[in-house]
Order: structure tokens, then sequence, then C-alpha cells
């Protein structure tokens, strides 16, 4: 404290303050011009016209096909983060479990190279795995196993398949913070005072760890929801999504007047920020409780 | 943490096949003459590998991809290296606003940003709509909290405020400061955040796919072309991809890894 004021207040005469701020200019200009203001227009061109202030817009553009998108990608979402969360978090336990550190290192390590693996590739793999003449496919039939046509991998169950590629090892890195600081103290004395397993994650584990669940939940419903590559590679138009929707509008595929586009646009924002804002609220609790 | 040795022996086992075999599959169906009616293969050739590198645009959109992935990765470091460092030694009370950029890039949808980029920019007569300038920004937003992250991790674990007092008082302006000192120690962080942004843009396919369209293509653009001609020759690009963001995350992994040792680490730290 004393050298920070030696050496660094000096410079900061009272007039100047503001000057501090000048370096940060270039930064603040690509924010702006960016982020901020292509927002902004999306913001007031779907809420204003000459007249003013109106909604229109927003109930014009909730045809019965943009609902049936919006639902799609909501249950796809909620599916692909509540799928990523369980079995996200079984297999971080048995990696921070395991007695070897290679195991933990090596699958931790895969779990980062995965993460950020969506996109044409995934789908295109994916096809190949679990297509109509899939790899997969193929071994099960000549076992038995039909998969099609109950099954396709160009559907929403396809698709959460496909998701859960890049879900669980986000999932796996977000828990396992958490998951180290559940105390093995906590579990010993849990288990000296009587309770077993599944009592000791009701009534200990589980509560201790909620926000984190909550919180990574958010994360990957959030993660799932903005997807589009995977999908359009995947699925093409088939399955109705929001993204699939707005890029339709974006490309003209569809006529439509471009402030319903930028309507969409709000609302999946409106849904995003929701699911942002929560993440780090809960995050922040998660942490909080950890140290 | 307590688990039963077969049920974790069986979890890992299948999460390991369900993370591999999409993977393996691919390689394998690349290099397969035939393998859509059999279990096995019907033969193995490297012929699809040679169709479809030997291709013109297979190059040009290489080509694109490396150039625009590098490209981006140099800007954002260029541009938030700097302000990072500032905001950690003179202005903490910025660092929210940081945050709040980096909230915006994970919050915003790929086809939301392209849209707004867009409508914004389609009305200012700049040379920015139709033109590689537009991928570029829109993928230094996309990117902005890759680069961020490491940058500000890595400053946090340094004492960047006795090094710069240390490095002012034995005379050193701001500029010396920030390249002889700060940036040097903070390099393995400078570093990841360029192969994690350069990797995210090598397999962008959004915002290319709508902000530049057919005018400049990359490689996940012709990789998605490919997958409706000819499934033998794109999974040989499907693997291609594979390979870059593998090599990318493994030499992330090996930098972090050699940070952590405590011989060779960076200066000061807790």
């Amino acid at each position: 404290m004393t050298s920070d004021t030696l050496i660094l207040r000096p410079r900061r005469k009272p007039g100047k303050k503001l000057l501090v701020w000048i370096p940060l200019i270039p930064v603040f200009i690509f924010g702006v011009s960016f982020q901020l203001i292509p927002v902004l227009t999306l913001l007031r061109s779907s809420l204003f016209r000459e007249s003013g202030l109106t909604f229109e817009y927003f109930t014009r553009a909730f045809t019965p096909t943009i609902i049936n998108s919006f639902s799609n990608s909501l249950k796809l979402s909620t599916a692909t983060a509540f799928l990523g969360v369980v079995f996200g978090s079984l297999v971080a336990m048995a990696i921070i479990s395991s007695p070897k550190k290679i195991v933990r290192d090596s699958l931790t390590a895969l779990a980062d190279v995965t993460t950020n693996f969506g996109g044409a590739p995934l789908a295109f793999a994916f096809i190949i795995t679990l297509g109509s003449t899939g790899v997969i496919t193929l071994i099960l039939k000549a076992i038995g196993v039909n998969l099609y046509p109950e099954f396709r991998i160009y559907s929403i169950t396809g698709l959460t398949i496909a998701y859960l590629y890049f879900q669980l090892p986000l999932m796996i890195l977000l828990i396992i913070p958490s998951l180290l600081g559940l105390k093995n103290e906590w579990w010993e004395a849990a288990i000296n005072l009587g309770a077993n397993s599944s009592k000791f994650w009701w009534h200990v584990g589980l509560p201790i760890l909620a926000p984190a669940l909550m919180s990574s939940f958010l994360l990957l419903f959030a993660n799932s929801f903005g997807a589009y590559a995977t999908a359009w590679t995947l699925t093409g138009p088939d399955v109705n999504l929001v993204t699939v929707q707005i890029a339709a509008l974006i490309r003209g595929e569809v006529q439509l007047q471009p402030e319903l586009a930028d309507a969409l646009a709000v609302v999946s924002l409106l849904i995003m920020s929701l699911c942002v804002f929560g993440y780090i609220w809960l995050s922040g609790k998660a942490n909080r409780g950890r140290s | 943490m307590r688990m039963n040795k077969f049920w974790r022996t069986m979890i890992i086992v299948l999460f390991l096949a369900f993370m591999i075999i999409p993977v393996v599959a691919t390689l394998t169906f690349s290099l397969s003459t035939r393998w859509d009616r059999s279990i096995f293969p019907e033969g193995m050739t490297t012929q699809w590998w040679q169709l479809v590198t030997e291709r013109a645009a297979f190059k040009l959109t290489l080509r694109n991809s490396l150039v625009i992935s590098a490209v981006t990765a140099i800007c954002l470091g260029v541009l938030v290296t700097p302000s990072i460092y500032w905001a950690h030694v003179r202005l903490q009370k910025s660092k929210p606003i940081f945050e709040l950029m980096s909230a915006f890039s994970f919050g915003i949808p790929g086809v939301v940003l392209a849209l707004s980029l867009l409508r914004f920019y389609s009305k200012i007569p700049i040379p920015l709509v139709n033109t590689p300038n537009i991928l570029v920004a829109a993928c230094m937003v996309l990117c902005f909290p890759f680069m961020y992250r490491p940058v500000a991790n890595a400053l946090d674990s340094i004492d960047v405020k006795v090094l710069t007092e240390a490095a002012q008082s034995l005379g050193c302006g701001w500029w010396n400061t920030l390249f002889r000192v700060i940036i040097p120690n903070i390099m393995p962080g400078v570093i990841s955040g360029c192969l994690l942004v350069f990797s995210t843009v090598f397999s962008e396919f959004t915002l290319t796919n709508l902000l530049v369209g057919s005018r400049f293509k990359t490689f996940p653009i012709y990789l998605v072309e490919f997958t409706r001609f000819d499934g033998r020759q794109a999974s040989a690009l499907a693997v291609i991809s594979f390979v870059v963001a593998w090599v990318t995350s493994l030499l992330i992994i090996w930098i972090a890894g050699r940070r952590a040792k405590p011989t060779g680490g960076p200066v000061g730290g807790h």
C-alpha cells in the first residue's frame, strides 16, 4: 500500500482523473462498435417504428412455426443440459475418485480437448457413427438390434446425442473443482454417524453442490440454445430450431420483414442473458461456499 | 470421494467409448474403400485423402482458414493484452466492464451476432460487410473471453503492481514495462489465449456462413459442402479438423503444465 501511494499516486493529479482511461479507448471502441451498437440496433428496430414504441413485431413474429422452433430449442437445451449435468457429474466423480494420477490427468485433458469441439466435423462424425449406414448402426444390426427407422440421427434425439459430445466434457470441467471441495471428513463423519451412501448424498453432498449444479445447468443450457453449426450440418432445415430460423431469415430463404427477424433475435438474447446472469450469480454463490 | 471400483471402471469405459468411437470411426471411414453395408470396412485405401487434398479448393480454403484464425488471434492479443494490464495496474474499477464484454461474447448466439452486425453495418459506407474484415471483427467478439480469461489469470498470478513499480523506479516507461517486464512474465497466458482463439476460429462455421457466405470460403464451409456430396472425402476433411483442434488443445495443456512446475515458472506468484 505504501509503495503504491509513493510511486503510482503522484502521477494521478486531480484534474487528470479521466486521462487514466485513455489507454482503454481502443478496447472500448471495439466493444461499443461490435457489441453494443449492433445489438442496440436490433433492440431499437424490433421495438420502434415511426409512430413510436410497438410490440407489434413481436406478436407478428410468433407464427406457429416460430413458436414450434422456440419449443424445440428449449426442449433440446433442457434435455442436453440435464443429461450433461447428470452424466457429466458421474464421470467427474469417477475421474477424481480414480487412484491413479495418470488416469485423472489424461481424462481431464480429454475433457479439455473435446469441450470446444462442436460444429461440422462433430456432426459428420456422428453421421458416420450413428447414421442409417453408420458403424454402430451396422454392428447393432448384425447382432439383431435395428436402430432405424425408430431412431434417426437427423432428429432432435440425434441432436441431443451429438450435443452431449461437447456438453459432457464442459460439465466435467465445471464440476470437478466443486467435487474436490467436498471434504473426505464430511463423508467419514456422516458414515460414522450411521448414514449410508445415498443418505450422505441426499443430506450433505447434494445441498452443498446445489449452487454449482444449477449454475452449470444454466451454462450448458445456454451453450446448447445458441448452437447452430452442429444442428445445421446434422439435420439441415429438418429440425426446427430458433437459431436455424434466424439463419434462414438472414440468408433470405424466408421472405419476411427484417424487423421480425430482429424480434426473434431479441427474444433469444433475452433467454440467453437470463441464463448467463443466472450462471454468474449462482457460480458466485458456489465459490463462496467453497472458500 | 468414494466410488465402487466396478462402477468407476464402467463409467470411465462408457465415457471413453462415447468420446473416442466417433473419431476413430471417421478416421477409419476416410481410409476405407467402402464401409456402409458390412461390419468391417471392405478394404483400405488412401485414395480419398489423395483426391481431396489435390483439389485447388482444398488448399485455398485451408489457407483462408489459417489466415483468418491467425489474424484474429493476433488482433485480439494486441487489443486485449495491454488493456487488461492497464486495468490491473491502474484501473481496477474497469474490470467489471471486461467481465461484461466477456459475458456478452459468450451469451450472444452466433446467428444473432451475425444478424446484428449485418443490420447495423450494411447501412454504413465502410468496407466491412461482405468482406473478410467483418468476419475478423465478428470472430474477435466471439473469442473475446478466450483471450481475456487466460491473460487475466496470468496477470493475477504475478504481482503486477510490484513488478511495475520496480520497473518504473528503475526508469522504465509504460511501454518498456509492458514489453520487457510484464509480457515476458505472462507469456504462457498470452500464448494459451492466442491458441484458443486460433482453434476456435479455425473451426468456425456459423459466422462465416452467414457473414461472408461463399465469397470467402473457409475450411469448415468446404467440409460442410462435401458432406452433402462425398462422404469419404468429407471424412478426411473432418479428420484434419479434429487434428488441428487436438494439437492446439494439447499445446495449451502442455503450456499450462509447464507453468505449474516450480522451476521455470513466472517471476513472482503467490
